[in-house]
């Protein structure tokens, strides 16, 4: 296999709870690939850490300590470089007792360094659209603008004309009515969906090699979220971009993604074609992953009126971890031969099938 | 930049210069109720021009026809000064209005100027301390030193910068004395300054401009910017700076002109403030009354460009 | 590590992971803030004493004893711990008994700063429509006077008296407080709070006497009185100067600092900083107080 656009490796960024006085592990080990032209989605609940995953790999996070380490290592025909390069010298980490004890961080360097490594990368190479479009954009400048702004920052058109012929053509692209009346329409004219819809074009307008939807349709009407989710549809077969796609929401990671990882406690429970992995006849199967797909309404289940399922428990407090798998606590598909290690002993991702790897006792013997 | 629609504009002044007019009505209402409430019926004098014996007075206002009830004093008054009649000071028997032009620009000149320097040192020290990884060991200091000079009083600050002046740099920072020699700039810089770091609004507009950065800052589409790789201050200028900045010029104008009163004594600078003062001890009714008014046209000026520059940054109510 | 000094440590605490209300102050807080409010409480509480101490007459010399042969001596001479002013008298003590000048009048307008600004800022955050543009209107108006111009107005009309000045100083006053409290109800009500306690059938006079104003505003009340305090300082310090303030022989901070100004051009800086210095650290006290507590309130740290 050719090598991936984005490879992300045990990449772990913690945040420190001021009120609890103690360490968030919003990621904590994450690792997938996106590959040239392949779309990622990754699912997950609220708190698993899929935000920001994404985040960390824009170099956007806020807030202390942050990124604490990890390598993401990007390889477009332009570019290729770990984002992540040595800033682990950054950092220094004691950990005792499942918890994290102290993280020292010279943050002034840290920063310093990444800004140095993202250089080039921030919306020219990967370009990055959020949920929420309409306070994601600029409310005192038109969306037209924006656009413009985009283009003329990466495309290598100075002119400002030009910038703006460009702009509008990809306001058309993702079929805005009337580009050159909404050319000038400042987003708070605008609806949520044509805000997004004003996301994307600004996102694409630099033609970078990937984009990341951090929660694409989440805030959005039922009917407009689904026609977002038509126009990224379209884009892909279109320009052929890389795609990490970041959604609570099973449906769109359905339909838009090859391959699929799911995100649990911060780190991967399950990751593999997105056929495989979202059919839930299929074997191999993380028992979250079966959980999460039993919770989610589809025709059959409506047909045979069988009852939604939902996932017992609470999301993982990431501050103590405890020795064993992390879903433990939650878990219903516990066997007696396995039971000790679930307890003990924190799984592996191990292959399944051919590129299908799960994180769980019940496929490693 | 595409230009800010005109009517947007030209219906927002109208709609302040309507408000406006409305507080100013108000103002001279509370200004005319004090001193119809006052001892002495300071009123007619204003409307008379010198004060009238007991006996004389009803005469007087018989034949001049004057008006007895409070509502029809007030009317005639509101009348005069629309039409520009101040009255005539009680001291030095000229037009208040005359006078007032004069030192109303005299006391503009040091409160612009006085805002400015507090800009230009509070500005810095916000957008310093509201920068993600920044120095604590230097915001801290300055924003502290912010407080002190708001603690302090003016006018002690006043004679240690003539100490200074006349010690340090051999000259009299006063504006009556022999301003004519070409460096007269000079002598007005010190009032400028003292104004400026003494009125006690330099933490307030360091705080407010912080926190107000800070916010912008942290707000989506900032993050947005980022990850577009466009420049951060470009996109956070208008709401975390330009607003905030006209924002808070407008709320310390009405300090701003109050500490002026004091610094004008200090310096002898032939402004509103040292007029006020004189005023006071003289009881000249018509000059104070004046005075009162051009500085609420001042602050309701104030304001009213904050609205101007709020509709331009905002034209389409984006946020309120 | 490279640059150790600019490397920022974060701890994690020792034990269970601690329920926020259960932190000890130093962790809840941040330590500028614990210093503010401290040091804020310092000054109030000094504050105090010093008009206890003053009203009962128990100071450390006879503050209007003139001694002509002593005058303006240095701090520590002669048993006068601060020195004495231009007459000689003991600056120490003239400064305990300067604080009788602002408690009262001050108190008054803050009382009447609180008062009339709860009742608008009440009926403005919890009424809202009608009510919220007449008080918008008032607000606007109280704000286009220079409050210094508005008191010399009151002076030339009425006679240089503390008390209207306080009044004056009180009425000036109500906007801010009105806000503040009409800000903090219109926040309550976007979280719901005042619906959920009409649905559980609570009485509007509870609702705003308990639920709003006690347990929601009372820290912000607690500011804007302390606030008030400084603000009277220094304005009767700057009508001191302009010879409107409290009159000699009786002390007032303001008439202190103007006094002893006379003598500043001979490099006697002493009678006129001692007080300068004592409105300092009270005025400091106050707003590093207020603001301390604004912060602890909002949960933001200061920087």
């Amino acid at each position: 296999m050719a090598q991936p656009l984005l490879k992300i490796e045990n990449l772990r960024t913690y945040f420190y709870a001021h009120s609890k006085q103690a360490f968030v592990r919003s990621v904590d080990g994450v690792s997938l690939e996106v590959g040239q032209r392949e779309t990622v989605g990754v699912v997950g609940e609220s708190g698993s850490g899929k935000s920001i995953t994404a985040m960390s790999v824009m170099g956007l996070i806020s807030g202390g300590p942050g990124v604490i380490g990890g390598s993401i290592h990007y390889a477009s025909d332009k570019v290729q470089k770990n984002l992540l390069e040595g800033l682990e010298n950054y950092v220094q980490l004691e950990e005792g007792n499942g918890r994290v004890l102290t993280v020292k961080k010279d943050e002034s360097g840290w920063q310093k360094a990444s800004e140095k490594l993202m250089a080039g990368m921030r919306g020219k190479e990967i370009a990055m659209i959020f949920q929420n479009p309409r306070a994601s954009l600029n409310p005192y400048i038109t969306v037209g603008e924006q656009i413009t702004e985009a283009v003329r920052l990466h495309s290598g058109i100075s002119a400002v004309k030009e910038a703006r012929e460009r702009a509008i053509h990809w306001l058309e692209r993702v079929k805005i009515d009337s580009p050159r009346l909404r050319y000038n329409s400042y987003p708070s004219g605008m609806s949520g969906g044509m805000c997004q819809r004003a996301m994307i074009a600004m996102a694409l307008s630099s033609e970078p090699s990937l984009l990341i939807a951090d929660e694409p349709t989440t805030g959005l009407d039922a009917t407009i979220q689904s026609k977002i989710v038509d126009l990224l549809q379209e884009l892909k077969n279109e320009t052929g971009i890389s795609t990490l796609l970041i959604s609570h929401d099973i449906s769109v990671i359905t339909r838009l993604s090859d391959r699929v990882a799911v995100l649990y406690g911060g780190a991967v429970v399950e990751y593999g074609p997105a056929s495989q992995l979202l059919d839930a006849q299929a074997g191999f199967k993380h028992p979250y992953t079966a959980a999460l797909l039993a919770s989610v309404p589809n025709q059959q289940k409506i047909r045979a009126r069988a009852n939604l399922q939902a996932i017992e428990g609470e999301v993982p407090d990431t501050i103590n971890t405890p020795p064993g798998c992390r879903f433990y606590a939650r878990c219903n598909q516990i066997t007696p031969e396995i039971r000790d290690k679930c307890a003990a002993i924190h799984p592996e991702l191990k292959d399944v099938a051919p590129g299908h790897q799960v994180r769980c006792w019940r496929f490693i013997n | 930049m595409k230009s800010i629609p005109l009517r947007i504009l030209a219906i927002t002044l109208l709609k302040e210069l309507g408000l406006a007019s409305l507080l100013l009505l108000g103002v001279s209402f509370v200004v005319f109720v004090i001193l119809y409430a006052a001892p002495g019926d300071p009123f007619s004098v204003l409307l008379e021009g010198q004060l009238p014996s007991e006996q004389a007075l009803a005469g007087i206002r018989a034949a001049m026809g004057a008006q007895q009830s409070w509502y029809g004093q007030y009317f005639s008054w509101l009348h005069n000064v629309l039409g520009g009649n101040f009255g005539t000071s009680l001291h030095s028997g000229l037009p208040v209005a005359g006078e007032l032009v004069k030192v109303s620009l005299n006391t503009l000149y040091l409160t612009l100027g006085s805002m400015l320097v507090t800009l230009c040192i509070a500005v810095p020290i916000a957008l310093y301390s509201s920068m993600r990884g920044h120095a604590v060991a230097i915001s801290w200091p300055l924003t502290m030193l912010g407080y002190v000079f708001s603690a302090l009083p003016v006018f002690w600050l006043g004679y240690i910068a003539i100490y200074v002046s006349v010690h340090g740099f051999d000259f009299f920072p006063l504006s009556s004395s022999g301003a004519s020699d070409g460096n007269g700039w000079l002598y007005t810089l010190v009032p400028v300054l003292v104004l400026g770091l003494g009125s006690g609004t330099i933490s307030e507009v360091i705080r407010y401009l912080r926190e107000e950065m800070s916010r912008v800052m942290a707000e989506d589409y900032i993050r947005t910017e980022r990850a577009k790789g466009a420049s951060v201050w470009r996109h956070a200028f208008k709401e975390g700076l330009l607003l905030p900045v006209s924002e808070i010029i407008a709320a310390k104008i009405p300090f701003i002109l109050g500490g002026a009163v004091i610094v004008e004594q200090i310096f002898n600078w032939p402004g509103m403030g040292r007029m006020a003062w004189q005023a006071a001890q003289d009881r000249d009714f018509p000059v104070i009354m004046g005075i009162a008014l051009v500085a609420a046209i001042f602050v309701r000026v104030g304001s009213l460009i904050q609205r101007i520059v709020y509709t331009a940054v905002n034209p389409q109510g984006a946020r309120d | 590590m490279r640059r150790s000094t600019r490397v920022k440590k974060y701890i994690q605490t020792s034990g269970e992971v601690s329920d926020f209300s259960k932190l000890p102050l130093h962790k809840k807080f941040s330590i500028p803030d614990l210093l503010y409010v401290g040091y804020g409480l310092l000054i109030v509480f000094l504050v105090l004493v010093s008009y206890v101490l003053g009203a009962f007459n128990l100071l450390p010399n006879d503050p209007q004893q003139i001694n002509m042969d002593m005058l303006m001596a240095p701090p520590g001479t002669g048993g006068h711990l601060l020195g004495t002013d231009f007459m000689g008298r003991d600056i120490q003590s003239r400064l305990i008994l300067g604080i009788q000048a602002y408690f009262l009048p001050g108190l008054l307008a803050i009382f009447i700063s609180l008062s009339i600004g709860i009742v608008l800022g009440v009926l403005a955050g919890y009424r809202g429509g009608y009510a919220e543009t007449v008080i918008t209107y008032f607000t606007n108006l109280v704000d286009s006077f220079p409050r210094l111009v508005l008191i010399l107005l009151v002076i030339a009309a009425f006679k240089p008296d503390i008390y209207y000045i306080m009044m004056v100083m009180g009425i000036t006053g109500v906007p801010a407080v009105a806000n503040a409290i009409a800000g903090k109800i219109r926040v309550l009500a976007q979280k719901n709070f005042i619906e959920a306690a009409i649905a559980l059938g609570l009485r509007t006079r509870v609702i705003i006497l308990k639920h709003i104003l006690w347990y929601n505003c009372r820290a912000l009340l607690i500011i804007q009185a302390t606030l008030g305090m400084g603000e009277a300082i220094l304005l009767e310090t700057s009508l001191s100067y302009l010879g409107f303030g409290v009159q000699e022989p009786t002390p007032s901070w303001g008439n202190m600092v103007q006094s002893g100004a006379n003598y500043f051009m001979q490099g006697n800086f002493w009678p006129s900083t001692a007080p300068a210095l004592a409105i300092l650290f009270t005025i400091l006290g106050f707003n590093l107080l207020g603001d301390g507590l604004n912060n602890m309130l909002e949960g933001k740290r200061s920087r």
